[in-house]
């Protein structure tokens, strides 16, 4: 919406955007991140959800309108243009350990936990053993419009408690944010998904990355690390604080970075989770996706595929929700559930010759939900999604395949996802016990994105640390 | 133990632009074009928007023209906001719903 009015505002023709109260803020620094302070706003009285139709509509008249025309028509005075701030080498605060993390959770800059103080000395230090030019710029991070450079990565990998030789996880995932593809931009959004980043390749045993018991929790260093510091730029160089693009209306705890389990994926002869992108088994990658709802999926019992497959279609149907809008409205077949099963369960169908490909067949053919429910998903119980169309207007329109639409009953079985390869599969978790987790994906923002991990020391070193033409 | 720590922000690296001129000669006459997200009932505040400016004598360009501005066409459909604008002949936009 925004970004829209920007987009205006640069063609030079004025923009007054509709918002609804506690939303301002986040507009307004949306609009810094793109250049622009003191964007128009024009505030409904309530958020138009939870109003009447005769509410929404007479207080729109009585007040917002006033505030597009004068939006629209008169020019003001933008106060409190963006001021001065530290450069990268500037010592910005001095103290103890305690006084530190007082100062950093007053200003925004920590997440509540204790940090490692990033003094000059820790980052220098943790880039020099990489080989890294510290000023390199990686891009522009959004909505904050700062600039992702290695230092800044350095910085919050420091605080984090990350080592040197994580860096190249690090770095892919921040490539990852700078790019188009994933969406970074909307990692504030209302359902407060949270990025969790896979690790595939050798690259997970060779860094030391956890994948056995307690996979996807902290405990391990590395995978806890990695995760905090996601979590940390997002906060600090991409801008999600509460104050400014954070609306998250409950948030997820944040996501330690998961491990697969290469191993067993090489006994029994599937691709990795970041295969489903194009990368092989002996490749290192990293992939990042944006998370809501999870299910356990316990005590999955049976030995064989036929047994075992109606639990765990099961699961993803009842992590799958509202979800469904981004087979179609907020998304156009972007529903991409992950569905991580134990070493245990992935032997089940390696024992029985299975591929990945056919687990995915069968749960595209076993996840169904029926009609009337995906169609009141994506329309009656939803406002995101204009227009209250059936499925079978959506198929008839070349929005969705005919699975949608085999025939008229209310109750026919539909899938919940476009086409098979669309469920996403990982390995990972203690070998010895047969449980899963389903994993519902917040469609396009936050859009699946994998990358090559290269570990490999890097040959930027024709920068120093400190030198004038760097940067610094 | 002291420790001197660096800043775990990042510089800006967008450059600072004034907004767009207002039309401080009032809406009589101009082409208002409308955006929207296709959320949070845009199709009932739109219609009664479009009532008052034009009331006001400006004429409304609907927001069909633009296209979806979250959805997942939207990096194309705000890609294109500045050439539609210019051959919509459009003076001001209205931008919603954010909530």
């Amino acid at each position: 919406m925004l970004r829209a009015s920007v987009a205006a505002e640069r063609a030079g023709v004025p923009s007054v955007s509709l918002v609804s109260p506690g939303f301002e803020r986040q507009a307004l620094a949306t609009g810094r991140g793109l250049g622009f302070d003191g964007m128009r706003l024009a505030v409904l009285a309530a958020h138009p959800d939870g109003q009447s139709t005769d509410d929404m509509l007479t207080s729109f008249r009585s007040s917002t309108l006033g505030e597009v025309v004068a939006g629209l028509t008169t020019e003001t005075r933008v106060e409190g243009a963006t001021t001065s701030e530290p450069t990268a080498l500037e010592v910005v605060a001095s103290g103890t350990i305690d006084e530190l993390h007082d100062l950093f959770c007053a200003r925004g800059w920590t997440d509540g936990s204790p940090f490692v103080p990033p003094t000059r000395e820790r980052v220098e230090a943790f880039i020099a053993a990489t080989g890294h030019d510290p000023w390199r710029s990686l891009g522009v991070a959004r909505p904050s419009g700062r600039e992702i450079t290695v230092w800044s990565v350095a910085v919050n990998a420091v605080m984090a408690g990350c080592l040197p030789q994580h860096l190249p996880v690090l770095l892919a995932v921040a490539e990852i944010l700078a790019g188009p593809h994933y969406g970074v931009e909307h990692s504030g959004n209302t359902t407060g998904a949270d990025a969790l980043m896979v690790l595939s390749g050798p690259v997970v045993g060779e860094l030391g990355f956890s994948h056995g018991p307690g996979a996807h929790r902290e405990g391990e260093r590395a995978n806890t690390s990695v995760g905090r510091w996601l979590r940390l730029f997002l906060r600090n160089v991409c801008g999600f604080t509460a104050d400014e693009h954070d609306k998250a209306t409950f948030g997820n705890p944040a996501k330690p970075l998961l491990a697969e389990d290469m191993e067993v994926l090489a006994e029994i002869g599937w691709p990795s989770f970041a295969g489903e992108f194009g990368f092989g088994l002996d490749e290192s990658a990293v992939s990042i996706g944006r998370i809501n709802s999870t299910v356990m999926i316990g005590s999955v019992f049976g030995d064989t595929p036929e047994r075992i497959l109606p639990y765990l279609a099961d699961g993803v149907v009842r992590a799958t929700g509202w979800d469904l809008t981004h087979v179609f409205g907020l998304g156009r077949g972007h529903y991409l559930p992950l569905l991580l099963i134990s070493p245990m369960i992935a032997r089940v169908f390696g024992r029985a010759g299975w591929s990945k490909r056919q687990v995915q067949e069968a749960l595209f053919e076993q996840a169904r939900v029926p009609a009337w429910k995906f169609e009141a998903l994506i329309g009656e119980w939803t406002n995101l999604t204009a227009g209250r169309r059936t499925l079978a207007d959506l198929v008839a329109a070349g929005e969705l395949p005919s699975a949608f639409a085999e025939s008229a009953d209310p109750d026919r079985l539909v899938p919940i996802v476009t086409e098979s390869s669309k469920f996403l599969i990982a390995v990972a978790g203690d070998r010895n016990r047969a449980n899963a987790l389903a994993m519902a994906n917040d469609g396009p923002h936050g859009w699946w994105t994998s990358r090559f991990v290269d570990t490999s020391p890097s040959l930027d070193l024709a920068c120093r640390i400190g030198d004038d033409e760097c940067g610094a | 133990m002291q420790y001197d720590v660096v800043w775990p922000k990042s510089p800006l690296a967008t450059a600072r632009r004034p907004l767009a001129p207002r039309l401080t000669d009032g809406l009589a006459g101009k082409r208002v074009g409308f955006l929207w997200d296709y959320m949070f009932r845009g199709e009932e505040l739109f219609p009664v928007l479009a009532r008052e400016l034009e009331a006001r004598g400006a004429e409304v360009v609907g927001y069909d023209v633009f296209g979806n501005t979250h959805g997942p066409e939207e990096a194309q459909v705000v890609g294109d906001i500045p050439s539609v604008i210019a051959a919509r002949g459009i003076d001001a936009v209205v931008s919603g719903v954010g909530a």
